[in-house]
């Protein structure tokens, strides 16, 4: 199945290469190398839950990795029936997640024998973090019996491989079509549109990690929530920052290279991000919960709002993004 | 000056004229917060000619306003998640009160006033447990806080007292947020938009929601006509490339009535609406689309689409002498009657949001 996606992509470089080749470079450099690889990823997972249910860390990971480098791309594909809330439902303020596989697992719902009844299954029970909880949870991982928590595991594997191949193939070629080949009747009327949903996908991503990957564990100075880490049971939280970096900003070099001020500017703060990250050697942001750990994630945080003051007043105004004071952000 | 008219006649009615009357020289028919050229956010006072004749500093960035029902006092709210409100005396732009949301709380932006006077209901958000609540606060007794009740659902947002004076209507816009994590959206895929009436102690009289298809629209702003029609105005969270309808129309006790324009006029919306409301004498509703650049005009009663209008920007939108009265993050200041819109002023402030009639 993949490589018959990896095939399709060679016969369409896009028609409209002359037109937009900005945007055509980012579709053919970042978007879709990075779900191809998301959708190896959860292949090869998915192919590993047939063989055993137990030591799945090493795939789990690769998929989330590779998850880390397009969970940014949230438009188009990835917005179809809340597929990517299907493939990484987080936060999950209510504990979502937890209720609902404890509930599979007591009902022996035999949804996990289905695929089709399986995709019809809560998000909250789908998806990365469901399958976080199976593999790494105190209770999870040893809840009801094992032959049942196993079936479980493999129907999540096969669900997230199959939202991973819609994705791809609703991308290659249907979607890299619209975004590259835009007009007066389509979903972008013009190559500034679709240079601007890619900016909107930079910014929400600079912002997701900002906000809620470091906002949500750093709680306020009075009340941290060390334990509203993303994904800390599998220890992913600040490599999930990490890997969200490095993939914002192969986005935003893409973005900029018409503007090389712009572009050294961007690239200077983002490594001064991802160092500040890698020095934080605080895999799960445990130490929000001290003054001093509490400083140095917020330094983090506040690097990275400095790379979206960048990205706001420099190359937003550059791609031709009109920033209405209602219609930018409104309520 | 249809709103001034229609406000002395409820002083009239309630028999209790401010000392000071509305009639003075100056007195603003709207209020509407902005961005000033000089970088500071303030609450101005317009005039229905598009003149502005006070404006005040406000601690942040403002959004809506509850204009008091017979003094001329009305309380600026912060944006969300802002933590305060200002009560001002509308003829000479003083600030009277301060209110300070309580710990877990902090306010959406709008909130509206009991029919006595005497009660200010205020959508808050209590963040902790992700519920949305109606602050109650004591217009009485130097805006005391006296108590909460639950919204029915989360993240309320514009609220609306029905005409038999003690009914609530508040816009449950179903999206969860946290100060801890700014604006971001916690739980769309688990959104429960609904339009909640609720009695004075709180009690839920009916509730309404979008089809379930619909389920990621959020129920975000509200307009009344005098016989209670309610107008919603929704804000879509779903897959940009739907365009459902953004404005819906409800009588207490029948299914609501969801109206959009034409596939091309919606789609340039951007699944946002702005703000809402009806005309001067009732027979038009009004939606804005900041984002498409758009007023858009419905037939109130044969819900048919009576046009879009094209002006950049523009969000806060009131009944105006002859049909509406808008603002636009432009800076420009218009009317809207039976043809085309027309500018009345243009300054240098970014209008936010939503303006407030003085009514």
């Amino acid at each position: 199945m993949i490589r018959v996606f990896a095939l399709c992509l060679m016969f369409f470089p896009g028609a409209a290469l002359a037109q937009s080749p900005l945007v055509q470079q980012v579709v053919d450099s970042h978007v879709l190398p990075g779900f191809q690889t998301l959708a190896q990823r959860t292949e090869a997972l998915k192919a590993a839950s047939v063989e055993a249910c137990t030591g799945l860390e090493a795939p789990y990971h690769d998929a989330f990795d590779a998850w880390m480098a397009v969970s940014h791309l949230r438009f188009g594909p990835t917005e179809t029936q809340d597929r990517a809330f299907a493939m990484a439902f987080w936060p999950d303020t209510k504990g979502f997640t937890p209720k609902a596989l404890s509930a599979l697992i007591a009902d022996q719902d035999p949804a996990v024998k289905n695929p089709a009844q399986f995709s019809e299954v809560s998000i909250a029970a789908r998806g990365l973090f469901a399958l976080e909880f199976l593999l790494y949870d105190a209770q999870l991982s040893t809840a009801g019996e094992d032959g049942y928590r196993c079936d479980l595991i493999r129907a999540i594997a096969e669900d997230m491989d199959r939202i991973a191949v819609d994705i791809l193939s609703d991308w290659a070629p249907h979607y890299a079509a619209l975004l590259t080949a835009p007009g007066p009747d389509s979903r972008y009327r013009s190559d500034e549109e679709a240079a601007q949903e890619l900016f909107k996908a930079l910014t929400t991503g600079l912002q997701f990690t900002s906000d809620t990957r470091l906002g949500r564990p750093m709680g306020s100075f009075d009340k941290p929530r060390p334990n509203r880490a993303e994904a800390r049971r599998s220890e992913r939280s600040l490599r999930n920052v990490i890997l969200s970096l490095a993939a914002l900003r192969e986005l935003a070099a893409l973005l900029s290279q018409g503007h090389p001020g712009t572009a050294a500017e961007l690239d200077a703060a983002f490594d001064r991000s991802i160092a500040l990250a890698e020095r934080l050697e605080d895999p799960v942001f445990a130490g929000v919960a001290t003054p001093q750990g509490r400083f140095r994630v917020e330094a983090l945080r506040n690097s990275i709002d400095e790379i979206r003051a960048i990205a706001a007043t420099r190359l937003g105004p550059q791609l031709g993004v009109a920033a209405g004071f209602n219609s930018l952000d409104g309520d | 000056m249809t709103t001034r008219r229609r406000f002395l006649a409820g002083l009239a009615a309630t028999g209790t004229l401010p000392a000071t009357g509305w009639a003075e020289v100056g007195a603003p028919d709207y209020l509407a917060a902005a961005l000033f050229p000089d970088g500071s956010y303030r609450l101005a006072g317009l005039r229905a000619s598009g003149e502005m004749v006070f404006d005040l500093p406000l601690p942040g960035r403002g959004h809506a306003a509850a204009a008091h029902p017979f003094r001329p006092e009305a309380v600026a709210f912060a944006r969300r998640p802002g933590r305060f409100a200002l009560v001002i005396n509308c003829l000479s732009g003083q600030r009277i009160a301060t209110l300070d949301a309580p710990a877990g709380r902090h306010f959406y932006g709008h909130g509206v006033f009991s029919r006595d006077g005497r009660t200010l209901f205020a959508t808050e958000n209590d963040y902790d447990a992700g519920q949305g609540v109606i602050g109650l606060w004591d217009a009485a007794r130097a805006y005391a806080r006296i108590g909460e009740m639950p919204s029915g659902g989360v993240g309320p947002h514009d609220m609306v007292l029905m005409p038999d004076g003690e009914t609530l209507a508040v816009a449950n816009g179903g999206i969860e947020t946290h100060p801890d994590t700014g604006r971001a959206k916690l739980n769309l895929p688990f959104m429960e938009p609904s339009l909640t009436y609720m009695g004075p102690e709180g009690e839920i009289l009916e509730q309404v929601a979008p089809p379930s298809s619909q389920h990621k629209n959020s129920i975000r702003h509200l307009a009344l006509r005098d016989d209670g029609l309610l107008g919603f105005a929704m804000q879509w969270q779903g897959e940009a490339t739907l365009h459902p309808p953004l404005l819906g129309l409800h009588w207490r006790g029948s299914d609501p009535v969801f109206l959009a324009a034409p596939e091309a006029e919606q789609a340039r919306t951007q699944g946002y609406a702005g703000s809402i409301a009806f005309s001067h004498d009732g027979t038009r509703v009004g939606i804005t689309a900041p984002r498409g650049g758009a007023l858009h005009v419905f037939d109130a009663d044969g819900h048919s689409f009576a046009g879009a209008h094209e002006i950049a920007d523009v969000c806060g939108l009131g009944a105006g002498p002859s049909g509406f009265f808008f603002t636009a993050g432009t800076g420009l200041i218009g009317r809207l009657g039976q043809g085309r819109p027309a500018g009345l002023s243009h300054s240098g402030c970014q209008w936010d949001n939503h303006l407030v009639a003085l009514a």
